[in-house]
């Protein structure tokens, strides 16, 4: 274990500043759903506070990905529409945007990457929740899908320091790249995500979510079935060379998330084959 | 990086001259990299499964269907048999995996079927990267038909054609 730079990342995540922040209007709009008292006006109110907010949501309604057909010109319409959760989604797509949208180094991901990963494994969730009839998780994965390699954005300057270490330990006990992490590092990527979800005043199945989805047999029992979701859609889109970087294929794809989802091998395999489908469909809002 | 740089997604095959650079970043699909070392033209198909099951409906998208289709687009635009080559990269394994589940060995069998699918035509293979459980990026320069593999923080460059 490197001590020193483990310091450093203490006292960047003790430092509010360094942590990539979210609109307030996102967190509010996140935990207003979530009551289920929560009227549609107070909702529609809350959004067309933010001018910039309205306007890339009017365009992400009448995207292909979200549009029902009709177009949508008021925050009211979109709200009736498409419902108070799908807006949510699009808030979230909106908010993670300009922080995963970027070059990561340590980890080796070109521009872009990280993000179109967060679509595919957010889109990828959703679509596994809707097929093992759980509608009623279907919007919370795709949010966690979205968001859940978050910490990468600020712990890769470490990963770029110590990977060689990091692959050395890989190999050496034969252990993930994430349990790697934290062993040269003193912290996983995901122990950051959880940091900065913290700051943000997300709710908890969120937090499981970054926090456990690389090792879901970890994960609260309460929050496990979207925990291994978001673990399989990540796995799928990593085999498939979507947002895959220098920590490879060294990952593992739980058991214990295929039990609790129930998920099949043909079923794996198929939700695999649709990848190139998927990476098209997220085009118009990447 | 010399020329225009073209990005291949995933169960797509581009085709490209000199001096092109076809680039794409592979986990357990398969990179075929065929080249005319003549007329210095070439292709990149990127596979994410052994065996069609769509019918012919998405020929990018399989091993057995994609080869066929890249080599007869080569063949269309010029290129003769008796000169093309190939170097194949990818096909890398999860890590750790249930025996059981059979995605686990996607990489294996893509690669395995790519080898088939080149040995009907007689393109032979003169460079391989395949296997392992490291993401790949790949760009293959047609001035040359060279492979540079990025993998793991590392490049090595494949020269034969």
């Amino acid at each position: 274990m490197h001590a020193h730079i483990k310091q450093r990342i203490e006292s960047t995540i003790n430092n509010i500043a360094a942590l990539p922040t979210m609109p307030e209007v996102a967190t509010k709009i996140l935990n207003m759903v979530n009551d289920p008292e929560v009227s549609f006006k107070a909702v529609a109110e809350e959004l067309s506070k933010d001018q910039s907010m309205t306007t890339n949501i009017l365009k992400l309604c009448n995207s292909a990905y979200f549009s029902k057909g009709k177009e949508i010109t008021s925050i009211e319409r979109a709200i009736v529409t498409l419902g108070i959760k799908e807006v949510t989604n699009i808030v979230m797509v909106i908010a993670a945007k300009p922080i995963l949208d970027k070059y990561v180094i340590g980890y080796d991901l070109g521009k872009g990457e990280l993000w179109k990963q967060g679509l595919i494994v957010g889109t990828l969730a959703k679509k596994i929740a809707l097929q093992k009839n759980r509608k009623d998780i279907a919007d919370v994965v795709f949010t966690g899908g979205i968001i859940h390699n978050i910490g990468k954005t600020v712990i890769a300057i470490f990963v770029q320091n110590t990977y060689n270490d990091i692959l050395d330990e890989v190999k050496k006990n034969n252990i993930t790249f994430n349990e790697a992490e934290k062993e040269i590092m003193g912290y996983s990527h995901q122990e950051i995500s959880e940091k900065i979800l913290e700051k943000w005043n997300f709710p908890p199945v969120l937090k499981a979510i970054v926090r456990f989805y690389a090792e879901p047999d970890k994960a609260p029992d309460n929050f496990r079935t979207e925990v291994s979701i978001v673990h399989i859609a990540n796995t799928i889109s990593i085999m498939a060379g979507i947002g895959i970087g220098s920590d490879g294929l060294y990952h593992q794809l739980s058991k214990i998330a295929l039990d609790t989802t129930k998920i099949t091998g043909p079923e794996l395999e198929e939700l695999f084959s649709k990848i190139p489908e998927l990476s098209k469909q997220i085009m118009e809002i990447q | 990086m010399n020329g225009s740089l073209i990005n291949v997604g995933v169960a797509q095959v581009k085709t490209g001259a000199q001096p092109a650079v076809l680039r794409t970043i592979l986990g357990s699909c398969v990179g075929i990299c065929i080249y005319d070392r003549m007329k210095k033209i070439g292709g990149l198909a990127h596979i994410l499964l052994p065996n069609d099951t769509a019918n012919g409906a998405n020929p990018e998208k399989f091993a057995d269907t994609a080869v066929p289709y890249l080599v007869q687009y080569l063949l269309k635009e010029g290129a003769k048999k008796e000169f093309l080559s190939a170097k194949i990269a990818g096909g890398a394994s999860m890590f750790k995996f249930e025996a059981n589940v059979s995605l686990g060995q996607i990489g294996d069998r893509n690669v395995e079927e790519v080898k088939k699918a080149l040995q009907k035509f007689q393109i032979p293979i003169l460079e391989e990267d395949t296997g392992g459980n490291t993401g790949r990026v790949i760009d293959f320069f047609l001035e040359d038909g060279r492979l540079k593999v990025k993998a793991a923080g590392q490049e090595k460059i494949y020269y034969k054609v």
